[in-house]
């Protein structure tokens, strides 16, 4: 899970291999404010599988590539 | 995972940030006025559970999203300096920190260091792009290398 300056870097980081999920780094940062945000809570409690797909949803992060086991 | 592994993961986190490294489990059963294998049984339940993860040496190995070793992803924020175990794991810790902050990468390609600003949970430069190789059915398969 890395960041990469363009397409071009990504496409010769992989060198061939099957590409895995490609989006903006704003995105990302969206996605980590939801995932991440009561990580420190007192009264933190595991996510569930929907509650994460549910996060993943709202970003558009749709599709077979993006669901949880 | 029972009740009580929370009050032990909380503390781990609570010591991770005070601390600035991830604690040894003495450090966080004399926290918890509680004996080492109580906490080392914890967080071994935790790890099954992915509320952390451990080495094989059943240390502390990731309290996501920090790393307690050194990756490619650097955070400087809330006064320290801190190892993300990703790029998504490197925002996340200016969100837990609830801080401002600056991340430094390395690009996987050209090895050229990428330095992003964060502010208000902003990236200063939209241009940038995230790869995620390993798809999400599979993120725990082998959580380090994913």
């Amino acid at each position: 899970m890395n960041l990469f300056r363009s397409e071009e870097h990504i496409d010769r980081w992989l060198a061939g291999r099957p590409p895995g999920a490609t989006i903006p780094v704003g995105t990302l940062a969206e996605l980590a404010d939801a995932w991440w945000h009561d990580r420190l809570a007192p009264d933190w409690r595991p996510h569930t599988r929907e509650q994460n797909q549910a996060i993943l949803d709202r970003l558009g992060l749709t599709g077979a590539f993006w669901q949880l086991p | 995972m029972v009740d009580s592994d929370l009050g032990v993961r909380n503390e781990t986190y609570g010591l991770f940030v005070e601390l600035g490294r991830a604690p040894a489990p003495d450090e966080v059963a004399e926290r918890l006025d509680s004996g080492t294998a109580d906490v080392v049984a914890s967080w071994r339940r935790l790890h099954d559970a992915h509320a952390l993860v451990l080495d094989d040496t059943g240390a502390i190995r990731m309290a996501n999203p920090f790393s307690a070793v050194p990756t490619p992803h650097r955070v400087h924020t809330a006064g320290r300096s801190w190892y993300g175990n990703c790029a998504w794991d490197a925002f996340g810790i200016c969100v837990v920190l609830q801080a401002d902050g600056r991340i430094e990468t390395t690009c996987p390609d050209c090895r050229d260091t990428i330095v992003i600003g964060v502010r208000n949970g902003r990236p200063d430069d939209d241009s940038l792009l995230f790869h995620c190789l390993v798809p999400a059915g599979r993120w725990w398969d082998d959580i380090v290398f994913t």
